[in-house]
């Protein structure tokens, strides 16, 4: 009996081993269960999940204004033009001497180039995740599967137009890649620009104008056309693409005021009898941007104060506009000595954080943004409460009370003519207030909140027509189509044809779209066709391809208007502001290069490693062609 | 005679025993419903029936037991049971039984009822014994040892000492040697050698070879080990009020690194031997009571540990498989123990200050050092490098600078144009003129209250071991409002319910409060002396210059209610059966629960958050997680030659946390309520977000030990393991490992008198790293909300999804081989002891995240490439010094030293040029971007190297990298002209070359302990780009609107080699400044004063210290001048008081 029962509990015990050994010997048992975390699999099933991979590349895209921190990759293109320099001359590291900064592995921690290709790639990633798995959903129908394609050639195409002409040659990816691949190589920029045409005239075909604010249109679709046709050298092309967009019926320029008139959370300018409530300022006021009312919008990025789960700030001011309110030793005097003459604590007796908000002058705009290119009185860019210069602002800092000056408009120098400030670069310049002012409701010092943003316009795509007829010959139609835009500003058209040159056109794109155009990636592309066309600029100077690296219309056109690079301008911190002729295709970082050890990622000219180049692919192979 | 006799030998039979008497009594429950009651003349009545021909005869003594209620009591050390005996009985009395068992033995047996007691026959039949020797036997302290056995050598012969220690043997020969043995205690051996008295002093066993040890799955006497395992006994260092596991292990090892952490909650992290993985984590794994405990270190009470063995070598911590790559840190609690119930109470007070503070500039210093800043910025630039004397102060003017220079067309106050020129807000001059200024470091630094108080509860009673524990924390930091609180609990309990199994459980409770906010303290470098600290109305000013970190230190804080407990909940639950042949079996169930609670309310009435209404955040989480072991043992010696011991493991896990947090804005009508009611806020202003988990793991393991003649031994061990990480493609991996133990001091040629313990052990293993990610191999889609509008005006969130990680489905498991030879040995009965271990490891399929071309849009992959190698040496010494009664010294030292290397990557083939860019072969790529190089260290810098600073005269030359007088110098090896990745060099370690550390205590006048300990790392580099004097790489502040650590900077005056200028710039190079950081530390010394027995014994207390400790006491850096080497920022320094009181 005794025995019986130790025997069977030995029996049970020896049972659950065996038992627990079964169930661990069970592949089945480590099946992984990711259960808060979505795979390809479970989610591309139709065109919503397809449309979620694209929200993706439109969140990628919105980044390059609403970065979080100190600077954006938008300054980056601005500060590779004319209209604009970087502005922090209160570090030694900053970004003046391109020569000793701009190198694939060198301290480029201020600027955004690495950021651009890294953005790009993963854009173009879920862009090919879409046009790779396009046939494992399931549509309602043709039309629907060519228009989620056709955004996603878009998404595709947006990214490798900026590549092009941010960095010339680069390596070309068109289907997804499942596993880790180390040989990839440069595909020639003329190759790419070719598909992208190729892929955007079926877009332009499929997609629809009738979509949400923040989603891609046809409109959009046939303003990227124009630039690729444009790159090309296929003018006609380009005028016909910018044409379906400008006369199709869906889109027109703005002529008047519209939605909710702008106005600032302080109430300074109003103190002024400043009421702004013209069709520009109410065009770039961000809460009308996003209105079906609005016809200009092709395509824009959205962020807003109550949708918190997207929310992002675009910090527009603080990046952009001058350090009015420097407390340092730059700080601005008033005329009888009283320094700082400006306060940017809140809750101040004049108001001029909360109506301006914080300028920290990431970027400085160049006197070619500020003064050189305003050429009409009326022009409404330009009109005082749309554009804001220092002298609009008054010594409001609670310790100038003590001074005469108090409450009266800033000074650059004093009556000796000796300068108030010691820091011009960074304190003192011209901003259009218009298009940088965000309300912040919730910082206390304001940088720009969230708000609504222009990717594409109509009024570019009139600029880019305009091109595409000047490239031509046809100065006419080049002047008309810039002075749609002028007219729209309240200025005065241009009437002298002879005059309307690339010149012109540039001028115009920098008075209406600072800040939203790709200031550098047009430039280069202009300068590519200088090279491409061999047509005089209007310096009579002619480029080639040959020495693009060496002489092209981009650095001349910088040492023209730019009146810091290469002109001997030295910032407070010793810096000298340096460009080169090279700096038209930005440096490949070296870790890009590295990584890619079975293949070669060249390097453009100028920049080490360039001798390791060869030469680039001239054909996308079949099985990259979707 | 024979009854004091008798009565002795039960009372040490009882220590002894205890199991067998339970057992025994278990037996007789269990056969007693069978039986009718016995009566006094039962061992008359009884016929037994046993058969067995050469059988061991405790077998027999067994079988007797089962078969009947007979029990016998006899000393294993007095009666040898292994003989082998032939006995056929049928229908015997017990007596007849017991005379043929024994007759011609010296064994004298007496019949009790049902009690048989086997006892040596005291009084020798032989003619030729002559001698009676007498004595007694103590402890170290001279305190008289009862129950001690004093056997004659070679014979069964011996008897225990009384409970004054006293023995007596009679008639024992003249060349006899006695054996002095104890639990617990070193036997030692003495030859009569016509010695008639013989008085013996037993030392305690704490580093010897017959120390038990843990191996995971079970235990092993040191002398028995084949692999590389440490081990600390909490009770050596207990003295020192260890406030953590770290603490007992800080220094303590040859081969652990333990981190060190300021906070008030302290801890560190642990590494064993180096660093072997490039992606997962160094972490060792921690096994606590025999089970796998994933849970947090500072969970676990430091006073409940018993002691710590550190598996280094791949072979003993092979057992854990895949689990083990880092080392295994088994810990063990206590357990209670034989005797009456024992009451330990420990209390100390205690106060953190702090140790060592990189000072900024004072009020003064601060003018001087800014005008100097002033100076540098505008050094280089042409129009204003003439007026530098502008920052002077007009008080004190240069030569040839007059005052008119100096106003430089200003008007006015001198001391306000003076100080507006450097910078200074209107407020600050103010405060200037009026003499206020603020010491911010009295702000942010406090000396903290330390309290620690325990209480223990132990014994054990019949059948059951308890040990119950309940201990309190709260420390305060050295940083104002750093705070760190817990209540820990442990039930260790085992109760015996048959003589074939026990069951009993280990549990864990903690409450750990981690509420705290502590002051931002790097104010001290941000806020000037001349910043104002508060508001006219006293209350807290927040600072003016907010985006460069001028805020004042106390101000969010103030506004900040924090709620973060955590509470865990980590249980073993076993039991542990007796099978036949003698296997035992054990099933562990170890359920854990944790839960992590926090809230967070940022009032509104702060002025930043007032824009959105305040904010509440609260995230609750709570993990389930579950192991279940079953192991099965085989222990078996035979004759004495053949020591077997086997054990199998089969094992199953599962991890499962679910994890929620909300937040809200803008409480109406106001946030008053805090976190507590969380839907005032606006709604729009509603975030949720889970985060949930899964992941499963099982192993099989097996693992063999044999020992021949205890000269000879072997461990083989196989372990299978499986992870769901690996689940889609492999999810199994199988880790063997082999090791040999040869004590060669047992063998008769090698015997002596000076090297009297040495052994030599071999070993290899493999072992697993999982520790990747749970969903590693999948490639997850991340999510995020992004706007929309639609044309009818509706705004809109939709989830984005992107691919965040490229999968990798045939993701396997890292394994570490490693090889380890180590000697042991004992010189002159240990007087000194120790080891040397030199070890090399390798690490084979690395799980790493392999750098990918970035145009795939990722820029790494998770995957198993390359091979790691660490090779090391490791030296520990014990040596008792001095061992008098009166004085006592004992020394530990432990050195270590550890190689790394990248033997491979990825496999990929690159040429090699030659100077004329011909190809002269292949060699395999390094992986640049992440700086790792074949046959480089991990941790080996591979920088631009800094040549020194530029100097006046060399303007042309710095001008061509784009650098000024002042700046840094940096070699260009390739002379291009530029400072790029070409000139990149390989320079020092990250990681100290040398360790070591050491340990002396010294025992006074018995009563008065006093130990201290200090340690080293030798030849590490860290950064330093403070000696830039400027923002390089994000580090550093602004020095026009912050102030600064006191360095040295370079100025015309003052041209230094080591420090640049102010602002100093860096033209296009990227680089870091490296110095030395080695040092030696006084981490600890420690007084203790023990009551003597005497005045205790009284007041019925057993034990009671009185304990002084100073921790971290200071240490030396010559290289090094900012905080302290081992952690950059404010470190304490702890003063401590305690009491251990045991009733």
């Amino acid at each position: 009996m005794k025995a019986k029962i130790i025997k069977t509990l030995y029996r049970i015990l020896l049972l659950i081993p065996v038992v627990i050994g079964a169930s661990s010997c069970s592949n089945e048992w480590l099946v992984p269960q990711p259960l808060s975390i979505f795979t390809p699999e479970n989610a591309f099933v139709d065109s919503r999940g397809m449309y979620a991979s694209l929200t993706a590349c439109e969140s990628i895209i919105r980044d390059e204004w609403f970065t979080t921190g100190n600077r954006t990759p938008i300054n980056t293109e601005c500060v590779f033009s004319e209209v604009s320099v970087d502005g922090s001359t209160d570090q030694t590291y900053s970004p003046f001497n391109m020569n000793l900064v701009v190198t694939p592995s060198g301290a480029q921690q201020m600027l955004y180039i690495n950021l651009y290709w890294e953005n790009a790639y993963k854009a173009v990633k879920y862009a090919n995740l879409v046009i790779t798995r396009i046939d494992e959903a399931k549509f309602k129908d043709e039309a629907e599967r060519n228009a989620v394609l056709g955004s996603a050639y878009f998404h595709r195409a947006y990214q490798y137009y900026r590549l092009t002409h941010q960095f010339g040659d680069v390596p070309f990816i068109g289907k997804e890649i499942s596993g880790p691949k180390l040989d990839f190589y440069s595909t020639k920029r003329e190759v790419i620009l070719r598909k992208l045409k190729k892929d955007m005239e079926f877009a332009a075909k499929w997609c629809s104008d009738n979509v949400d604010r923040g989603r891609v249109s046809k409109g959009a679709c046939a303003h990227l056309l124009t630039k690729i046709n444009l790159a090309l050298g296929e003018f006609d092309d380009a005028i016909a693409s910018a044409s379906s967009v400008i006369d199709g019926g869906v889109y027109s320029l703005m002529k008047n005021s519209f939605g909710t008139a702008p106005a600032e959370l302080g109430g300074y300018l109003r103190s002024k009898g400043i009421v702004r409530n013209d069709v520009i300022s109410t065009l770039h006021w961000a809460p009308n941007k996003a209105l079906a009312a609005n016809k200009e919008v092709l395509f824009m990025v959205l962020s807003r104060e109550d949708l918190i789960d997207s929310r992002l700030n675009i910090t527009s001011m603080y990046r952009t506009m001058p350090f009015w309110s420097c407390g340092n030793q730059n700080m601005i005097y008033t005329p009888d000595g009283f320094g700082p003459g400006t306060y940017d604590k809140d809750k101040q007796e004049i108001d001029l954080l909360e109506t301006f908000g914080r300028g920290m002058a990431m970027i400085r705009s160049t006197s070619y943004h500020t003064k050189m290119i305003w050429d009409d009185p009326n022009d409404l860019r330009h009109k005082k409460g749309n554009w804001i210069n220092m002298e609009d602002l008054v010594y409001n800092h609670p310790y100038t009370k003590k001074s005469a000056y108090y409450g009266k408009p800033l000074q650059l120098r004093d009556a000796n003519g000796k300068l108030l400030t010691s820091d011009t670069i960074r304190n003192w310049f011209g901003w259009p207030h218009y298009k940088m002012y965000v309300p912040d409701p919730r910082a206390v010092q304001p940088r720009g909140g969230a708000g609504d943003w222009y990717v594409f316009r109509l009024a570019e795509t009139y600029l880019l027509r305009a091109e595409a007829y000047w490239w031509k010959g046809d100065n006419a139609n080049a002047m008309a189509d810039v002075n749609a835009v002028r007219t729209r500003a309240k200025c005065a058209p241009y009437t002298d044809a002879a005059n309307c040159n690339i010149g012109t056109i540039l001028d115009e794109r920098a008075r209406e779209l600072f800040w939203e155009e790709m200031r550098k990636t047009e430039l280069t592309r202009i300068s590519y066709i200088f090279a491409q066309t061999g047509k005089p600029s209007y310096t009579g100077k002619t480029y080639s391809v040959a020495n693009f690296g060496t002489s092209n219309f981009f650095i001349d056109r910088i040492n023209e208007k730019n009146d810091f690079y290469n002109k001997g301008v030295v910032a407070v911190n010793g810096l000298e502001y340096k460009m080169s002729a090279y700096h038209v295709l930005w440096p490949i970082a070296q870790i890009s290069i590295n990584a890619n050890s079975k293949g070669v990622i060249n390097q453009n000219f100028g920049y080490d490693g360039y001798g390791n180049n060869i030469p680039p692919l001239t054909a996308i192979p079949p099985e990259e062609d979707n | 005679m024979k009854k004091n006799y008798l009565a002795g030998e039960l009372l040490y039979h009882s220590l002894k025993k205890p199991l067998l008497i339970m057992r025994i009594a278990i037996i007789l429950l269990l056969v007693g419903f069978q039986q009718t009651r016995a009566n006094d003349a039962y061992s008359q009545k009884t016929k037994l029936s046993v058969s067995f021909s050469n059988t061991e005869l405790a077998k027999v003594l067994d079988k007797i037991e089962n078969q009947s209620e007979f029990y016998f009591l006899y000393n294993e050390k007095l009666i040898d049971a292994t003989r082998k005996v032939s006995i056929e009985a049928k229908d015997q009395q017990i007596e007849e039984v017991l005379k043929d068992l024994f007759s011609g033995t010296n064994v004298e047996y007496s019949i009790l009822d049902r009690k048989i007691i086997l006892a040596p026959a005291i009084i020798s039949q032989t003619q030729q014994s002559v001698k009676k020797v007498n004595g007694k036997v103590t402890d170290q302290t001279g305190a008289s040892l009862p129950g001690v056995s004093v056997v004659v050598k070679g014979t069964t012969t011996g008897i225990i000492t009384d409970a004054n220690g006293n023995y007596s043997l009679s008639g024992i020969p003249a060349n006899a040697t006695l054996q002095f043995s104890f639990v617990g205690m070193k036997m030692q051996e003495f030859a009569v050698e016509g010695k008639t008295t013989i008085n013996v002093k037993l030392e305690d066993e704490t580093v010897g070879i017959d120390e038990v040890v843990a191996i995971g799955y079970g235990t092993l006497k040191k002398k028995d080990l084949t692999g590389s395992v440490s081990s600390v006994k909490s009770e050596l260092i207990e003295n020192e009020k260890p406030q953590n596991v770290q603490d007992i292990l800080r220094g303590t090892i040859a081969g652990l690194e333990v981190g060190f952490a300021n906070s008030a909650k302290g801890g560190g992290d642990l590494e064993i031997r180096g660093v072997n993985s490039l992606k997962t984590s160094s972490y060792p794994l921690i096994v606590l009571d025999g089970v796998i405990y994933p849970g947090a270190m500072e969970d676990i009470n430091p006073n409940d540990i018993e002691k710590i063995d550190v598996l280094k070598d791949a072979s003993s911590s092979a057992v854990f498989g895949a689990r083990a790559s880092n080392g295994v840190i088994l810990i063990t609690t206590k357990k209670g123990k034989a005797g009456k119930a024992v009451i330990n109470f420990t209390s100390s007070i205690g106060m953190a200050t702090m140790a060592k503070v990189a000072e900024v500039y004072g009020p003064d210093e601060f003018i001087k050092w800014r005008s100097d800043v002033m100076k540098a910025n505008f050094m280089y630039n042409p129009s204003l490098k003439t007026k530098l004397y502008t920052f002077d102060d007009p008080n004190n003017l240069p030569d040839g600078v007059t005052k008119d220079m100096w106003l430089n067309g200003k008007t006015g106050d001198e001391t306000q144009i003076w100080l507006s020129r450097l910078a200074m807000n209107p407020a600050e001059i103010e405060n200037y003129k009026n003499r206020k200024y603020t010491d911010w470091g009295d702000l942010v630094f406090q000396n903290g209250l330390r309290q620690d108080h325990n209480l223990s509860l132990s014994g054990k009673k019949d059948d059951v071991t308890y040990y119950w524990s309940l201990g309190y924390n709260n420390n305060n930091g050295i940083v104002v409002g750093d705070q760190f609180k817990s209540i820990r609990s442990r039930i260790n309990l085992d109760g015996k319910i048959t003589d074939w199994l026990n069951v009993g459980f280990n549990s864990q409770f903690a409450n750990r409060d981690e509420s705290s906010i502590p002051a931002t303290w790097q104010a001290i470098e941000t806020n000037d002396p001349w910043k104002t600290n508060l508001n006219p109305d006293g209350s807290l000013f927040i600072g003016d210059d907010l985006p460069v970190g001028v805020r004042n230190p106390l101000y969010d804080k103030s506004f900040t209610t924090r709620r973060k407990i955590y509470n865990t909940f980590i249980n073993n639950l076993y039991a542990n059966v007796k099978l036949p042949l003698g296997i035992t079996y054990q099933l562990t169930y170890a359920p854990r629960f944790e839960w992590y609670n926090y809230m967070n309310h940022q009032s509104a009435l702060n002025e930043e958050w007032a824009k959105f209404g305040g904010q509440a955040n609260r995230q609750q989480s709570s993990v389930y997680s579950w192991q279940v072991d079953n192991l099965i043992k085989w222990n078996k010696t035979i004759n004495e030659i053949h020591q077997f011991d086997v054990t199998l493991l089969a094992n199953a896990e599962k991890y499962q946390s679910w994890d929620n947090s909300m937040s809200a804005q803008g409480f109406s009508p106001t946030d008053a309520l805090g976190f507590h009611n969380m839907s005032a806020g606006k709604s729009s202003s509603y975030r949720l977000s889970s985060d949930d988990n899964y992941s499963t793991g099982d192993a099989l393991m097996a693992r063999l030990f044999y020992s021949f003649r205890e000269r000879y031994m072997a461990t083989l061990s196989i372990r299978r393991d499986g992870y769901s990480a690996f689940g889609m493609g492999n999810p199994r991996g199988i880790f063997p490992s082999a090791a040999f133990g040869w004590v060669f001091t047992n063998e008769e040629i090698m015997k002596n008198n000076i090297l009297t313990y040495g052994k030599l052990r071999l070993s290899w293993g493999e072992n697993g790293n999982r520790e990747v990610g749970r969903y590693a191999a999948l490639s997850d889609m991340g999510t995020g909300k992004y706007p929309y509008q639609t044309l009818g005006g509706t705004a809109y969130e939709i989830n984005k999804l992107y691919v965040n990680h490229m999968a990798n489905y045939n993701l396997k498991w890292e394994r570490t081989r490693s090889v380890n030879i180590g000697l042991d040995f004992g010189i002159k009965n240990n007087a000194l002891s120790g080891s040397i271990e030199v070890y090399q490891m390798s690490t084979l399929d690395l799980l790493i995240d392999r750098a990918l071309p970035n145009v795939i849009g990722f820029a790494s992959v998770t995957s198993n490439l390359g091979e790691v190698q660490n090779s090391g040496l490791e030296l520990t010494l014990n040596a008792r010094i001095i061992n008098k009664e009166n004085f006592k010294w004992r020394s530990t030292l432990n050195f270590s030293l550890n190689r790394n290397k990248i033997k491979h990557l990825y496999g990929d083939m690159v040429d090699v040029l030659d100077a004329s860019n011909n190809v002269i072969g292949q060699r395999e790529g390094d992986d640049i971007t992440n700086k790792w190089f074949i046959g480089h260290a991990i941790d080996q810098i591979w920088e631009p190297r800094i040549l020194g600073v530029w100097q006046l005269g060399q303007e042309a030359e710095a001008a061509k990298y784009g650098n000024f007088p002042g700046d840094f110098r940096i070699k260009d090896v390739n002379n291009d002209g530029k400072i790029n990745i070409d000139d990149n060099e390989f320079q020092g370690y990250r990681q100290p070359r040398f360790r070591w550390n050491i340990r002396q205590d010294f025992n006074i006048y018995k009563n008065f302990d006093f130990s201290f300990t200090m340690y080293s790392y030798w030849g590490n580099y860290d950064m330093f780009n403070q000696a830039a004097n400027s923002r390089i790489n994000g580090i550093g502040t602004y020095p026009d609107r912050n102030n600064s650590y006191k360095y040295p900077y370079w100025t015309p005056e003052n041209p230094l080699n080591d420090y640049a200028r102010n602002f100093s710039g860096g033209g296009g190079a990227l680089y870091n400044v490296w110095r030395e950081k080695s040092f030696i530390r006084l981490d600890n010394l420690t007084f203790t004063y023990t009551l003597p027995g005497k005045l205790l014994g009284k007041a019925k207390i057993s034990n009671l210290k009185i304990i002084t400790t100073v921790r971290n006491v200071g240490f030396w850096a010559p290289k090094w001048v900012f905080w302290d080497p081992e952690y950059s920022g404010p470190n304490p320094r702890y003063f401590t008081f305690g009491i251990n009181l045991t009733i």
